[in-house]
């Protein structure tokens, strides 16, 4: 038995003659046509992840110009650029998968869950190599004032995002929710770098860290919670 | 202008709301999908629900289509969420349902299509459920590997590695069974 043979068998076995009944496809084109309308197909890919990209930095900004740019201030400058640009590098790289969850049969040579596990491993080894504070003071309490601060920020630039990629999701509402809620947890983690002066190793390690996974995992809630909605409808 | 460039310019058309152009891509991949849904289901009215909610969720998303993207991959990627979706509604309802279900789909598909799609199943039943769902892209639907890729959200290298991996498993089982399965599948 070859390659061939066991082809020549599925070929055989898939040809069956399935004739649609031609009433049903008329009632569907009928239905559709009913409620056409014109619409415009999505702009590129990189239009709309440098519109999300352009969401999550001001969205940082800003939560920072209010609260001060205490963190940045205290980097060097190698450091600034190691830890902006390694985010940068993220928010791009989410926002386009992101936007490809958008689209239907669109290419995907990264799952989002293997961005997660990359972006989560590429900023533990930035804060790794730039933090060499290995004390430990007050860890719980202010790293969970840094998570919930990062948590929370995260919510207004998922919410911005949704509103822009709206409309969609027809394939897996459960990994978009996964990738817009990484792409908001980055916004978070910006915020946090921008503003948190505490230079602990562990603090910025464990806790500005966790805000990217808290978020990712927040959004994957999120859609599912709206597919269990949609599908019980 | 082939068959894919036509579908190409009936997408652009239907999402400048052209009312033929939709007639002539429901007439068009309606079929396809149905067959695809059939190989999957092997009931005629569970096939013809599925092919109706697939067209619903296709008006809803049609802007998300890219005139510069390959079209049947567009289709399969939302049948695909759609079947999956069916799936997981029916096995919370199926405990309740099932008597019922039976005896519908017994009336509504007609027996020899029935046996053949069955005939099918029965073939790729030792297969895990994602290198059945590859096998039925390729061979049903007529798709390419990088089409299957892109509708089913995985690299090429993964999609020719369970392609490999469920024919070496049919290879092995059809050696097994010999003459018996060669006669019944008229291979002898």
């Amino acid at each position: 038995m070859t390659d061939e043979d066991v082809d020549k068998v599925l070929q055989k076995t898939s040809r069956a003659a399935s004739q649609v009944d031609p009433a049903l496809l008329s009632g569907i084109a009928d239905s559709i046509n009913s409620s056409l309308r014109p619409v415009r197909p999505l702009p590129p890919t990189w239009i709309l992840t440098g519109e999300l990209a352009v969401i999550c930095a001001a969205v940082a900004m800003t939560a920072a110009a209010r609260t001060g740019f205490y963190g940045v201030e205290k980097l060097g400058l190698w450091e600034r650029v190691l830890i902006f640009s390694t985010l940068a590098i993220l928010v791009w790289m989410t926002g386009k998968e992101f936007v490809r969850q958008l689209i239907p049969g669109s290419r995907q040579p990264l799952s989002v869950g293997s961005i997660l596990t990359i972006g989560s491993a590429a900023l533990l080894g930035v804060f790794a190599m730039v933090f060499r504070d290995y004390r430990t003071d007050h860890f719980i309490s202010a790293g969970i004032a840094c998570l919930l601060t990062g948590l929370l920020l995260a919510f207004p630039a998922a919410c911005m995002s949704g509103l822009l990629l709206r409309r969609g999701f027809a394939v897996n509402p459960v990994a978009a929710g996964l990738g817009g809620g990484a792409l908001a947890g980055l916004c978070g983690v910006t915020m946090l770098e921008l503003h948190c002066p505490n230079f602990q190793a562990l603090h910025v390690l464990v806790w500005h860290t966790a805000v990217l996974p808290g978020s990712a995992a927040a959004g994957a809630l999120v859609g599912w919670a709206l597919y269990r909605r949609s599908s019980a409808e | 202008m082939n068959s894919a460039d036509n579908l190409n310019t009936l997408m652009a058309r239907y999402q400048a709301g052209d009312c033929a152009a939709v007639t002539a891509l429901v007439e068009c991949v309606g079929p396809q999908l149905h067959r695809f849904f059939m190989a999957q289901t092997a009931s005629r009215s569970d096939a013809d629900d599925l092919l109706q909610e697939t067209w619903l969720r296709i008006h809803r998303v049609r802007h998300t289509y890219r005139p510069s993207e390959p079209v049947l991959p567009w289709f399969y990627a939302i049948a695909r969420r759609v079947r999956i979706d069916h799936h997981r509604r029916a096995s919370r309802t199926t405990a309740l349902e099932r008597p019922l279900e039976e005896v519908s789909d017994a009336a509504a598909t007609l027996p020899s299509e029935e046996a053949h799609w069955e005939e099918l199943e029965t073939l790729l039943a030792p297969l895990s459920e994602s290198q059945r769902e590859i096998l039925r892209m390729m061979k049903v639907a007529g798709m390419s590997l990088e089409e299957v890729a892109r509708a089913t959200s995985c690299s090429v290298g993964s999609v020719k590695q369970k392609v490999h991996r469920a024919y070496r498993n049919l290879r092995e089982r059809m050696t097994a069974m010999g003459p018996k399965r060669g006669s019944s599948r008229g291979l002898s």
